[in-house]
């Protein structure tokens, strides 16, 4: 595992994903002969290659899907493998950024919908850790609501890690020197929630109280007519 | 409800007992075990900060709940790994892991099979085992087929209904029961090399043909190790059959890597044609060119009761465990020899030696054992030498400084000596002076007295 390079906001880091570990978030959604498969789970790009075509094969094996899933399968990891692998080596600029993640998701039968904000400079924040004890705090019975939330909050943390990969790509290409920074800093600042007017003098940490229905977690329990409906629904959205 | 196996009781609330094999009975809720250390490295290295024993403990026990909860319905890894939250890679490895030894997706009904002993071997031998082919490991699946038990094998020579595991000769249509096997009970001009061990699960007496054997190939070409696609592409054979079938084949051998065995097996049967050849038993390991077959050694035409017996004990136990017992034998016999006879290691190692041939019936790495006696006794031999060497040297160097010394005493004696005469010349010399001064002294008389005062003076 890397460790954080530097504490100050301003060096660059390599890039990983700002968590305890670095793994990946993959998400796999493969159509053939009729069968369609949705999947999503975190996987460990330290793992050997060799790892991919295991997983694939046992998942097909124990799904029962048809062989063809296999290779299918294998490749969409294998391609989002080497994309996180691609960025791998670059740098990264996360400065003193805190980003609301956000969590709308369907899990079986449990909606979930919360909001809250995330140290990106964290790299010891632990997303599997947060979905557990959110599924120990809400109560919740469904079992594949924990690895669900985790890699939501992963997802969210690797787009936001690519952004600023890229981001920093282009600073370093524009501008050099002192002036990089600078303008770094301020487009980061822009961006996410201004970490020093929050927590200011004159402002108190509490939070607005119209902000506060938005940053409740709700989970609810669908019936299994809405659940048909919402899935109908999303394809609808999909197509 | 079974006997035979230690019965382990989850956490679950209702009264059922969950079987958990034998070779698993290390397991405990709250403590991990130093094989679990052992074959998951990964959450005990601290290499990760998210791989900690407690994570794994966790993931453990979270997937061993899971399938108590439903006993009887096999789990997969899929869905073990949509319910825990972690990485996939290591969720994997926890859940083989249970598996292979038999914590999660084992079921009770697997203890009604004979030979169940050898499955559990299997098993544990490191989970791979699967993929190995043996001609006599059971797969106690496919055991108790009813038409496989209508054919129950007679002994020709001793007309004795054979059980557990028989030898069939396919050049001479024959079947021996171990024991006649053994004894070398059969008709002239057949040798033990043309016998092979059939298991009494392995009776179908179907024979190849041409075109079967060209599919096996084929298949086997195709997908080498997946011995099930191999079945599935030789129509109306199964796995079993496909894989001893290619054994037997001439080349089947050397991927089942007897040659070393077959080699030994040579020298382990001169060595044993003598057994008042005592000493030679060392030193004698005669060259032998590795033999295609497995040979069964046939001990038991000497004279020896207990060694035919012992060879026939292990000709029904089937290669590993023989092996196994053997190893274990020969470290014990070693180890209590060394305590007993410190000053003869060869006798020991010859007497060993012989105790494990009798036990392995040849197919162990007593070759390997022998050499490394061998070995040990010319650095022992050397070591006394390089011993004897060193004390010569000693004594060599103690000598020339004792002569040394003497020299120098003897030099300064001389020196001695020389200075002593000195000395005395030198006394001698003054007692002259001293009296040509007197006679001078005497000559003038004035001074009579005066030389007699100083001739009493100086006398004095």
């Amino acid at each position: 595992m890397k460790l954080p390079a530097l504490s100050s906001s301003k060096a660059p880091v390599k890039f990983r994903i700002p968590t305890a570990d670095n793994l990946v978030p993959i998400r796999l959604d493969i159509e053939f002969d009729g069968q369609r498969y949705k999947d999503a789970f975190t996987w460990n790009p330290c793992d050997p290659d060799s790892e991919v075509v295991i997983f694939a094969k046992r998942t097909v094996k124990d799904l029962k899907l048809p062989p063809p899933f296999i290779t299918q399968i294998a490749q969409s990891i294998q391609s989002q493998l080497t994309e996180f692998r691609s960025y791998e080596g670059q740098d990264m600029y996360t400065g003193a950024k805190i980003v609301p993640i956000k969590l709308d998701l369907r899990v079986n039968h449990t909606l979930i919908r919360d909001r809250f904000l995330w140290d990106l400079n964290n790299f010891s924040s632990d997303p599997e850790d947060f979905a557990r004890t959110f599924c120990k705090d809400l109560k919740i019975e469904d079992p594949e609501v924990g690895p669900a939330i985790a890699f939501a909050i992963r997802e969210q943390l690797y787009e936001i890690a690519v952004e600023s990969v890229a981001s920093a790509k282009e600073n370093r290409l524009s501008k050099k020197g002192r002036r990089g920074f600078e303008h770094v800093l301020a487009s980061k600042a822009g961006g996410s929630t201004d970490v020093m007017k929050l927590f200011s003098f004159k402002s108190s940490v509490v939070r607005k109280r119209k902000e506060r229905d938005v940053f409740e977690p709700t989970v609810d329990i669908l019936s299994n007519d809405e659940v048909d409906a919402l899935e109908a629904r999303e394809e609808q959205n999909a197509r | 409800m079974s006997a035979t196996k230690t019965p382990v009781k989850g956490p679950t609330p209702d009264a059922d007992v969950i079987h958990v094999p034998s070779y698993s009975r290390w397991f405990s809720w709250n403590n991990v075990h130093e094989c679990e250390v052992r074959f998951l490295p990964e959450f005990f290295d601290s290499r990760s900060p998210s791989k900690t024993p407690r994570v794994y403990h966790y993931y453990r026990n979270f997937i061993i709940k899971l399938f108590r909860s439903n006993p009887s319905r096999k789990i997969t890894f899929t869905d073990v790994r949509r319910t825990l939250v972690g990485d996939v890679g290591s969720i994997r490895r926890v859940f083989d892991f249970l598996d292979v030894w038999g914590l999660i997706n084992y079921s009770p009904s697997a203890l009604n099979k004979p030979l169940k002993w050898e499955d559990g071997k299997d098993s544990t031998s490191g989970g791979a085992a699967a993929s190995k082919s043996s001609a006599s490991a059971p797969d106690s699946n496919d055991s108790l087929t009813p038409n496989k038990e209508a054919l129950k094998r007679l002994c020709t020579a001793c007309k004795s209904l054979c059980t557990i595991a028989c030898f069939f000769s396919d050049k001479y249509d024959l079947t021996l029961c171990a024991r006649c096997y053994v004894r070398g009970n059969h008709p002239v001009g057949v040798s033990n090399s043309d016998f092979r061990r059939v298991e009494l699960s392995e009776m179908t007496k179907t024979e190849w043909t041409e075109k079967e054997t060209m599919q096996l190939l084929e298949a086997v070409m195709h997908y080498s190790d997946d011995w099930k696609k191999v079945a599935q592409h030789v129509s109306g054979r199964s796995e079993k059959d496909c894989i001893a079938q290619f054994i037997k084949l001439p080349f089947g051998e050397e991927f089942l890597n007897f040659s070393d065995s077959g080699e030994f097996n040579d020298k382990y049967n001169n060595q044993m044609k003598g057994p008042s050849d005592v000493d030679n038993g060392l030193e004698t390991i005669p060259k032998s060119s590795p033999s295609k077959r497995m040979r069964l050694t046939p001990l038991a035409d000497s004279s020896n009761p207990i060694m035919a017996q012992a060879s026939f004990l292990s000709a029904l136990a089937g290669v590993e465990i023989a092996e196994a017992a053997a190893k274990a034998a020969v470290t014990a016999l070693y180890d209590v020899g060394n305590r007993a006879h410190k000053g003869s290691p060869l006798f020991l190692t010859k007497n060993t030696i012989q105790e494990a041939g009798v036990t392995s019936n040849g197919d162990t790495t007593l070759n390997e054992f022998e050499r490394a006696c061998v070995e040990a006794n010319s650095l022992i031999e050397k070591d006394e030498l390089d011993v004897e060497r060193g004390i010569e040297g000693i004594t060599e160097m103690q000598m020339k400084e004792i002569q040394d010394k003497i020299a120098r005493f003897e030099e300064l004696d001389l020196q001695m000596e020389k200075e002593r005469q000195q000395y005395e010349q030198i006394k001698n010399q003054l007692f002259f002076d001293q009296l040509t001064v007197l006679f001078r002294k005497s000559s003038a008389p004035k001074t009579v007295e005066r030389s007699e005062e100083s001739v009493r003076i100086d006398v004095s």
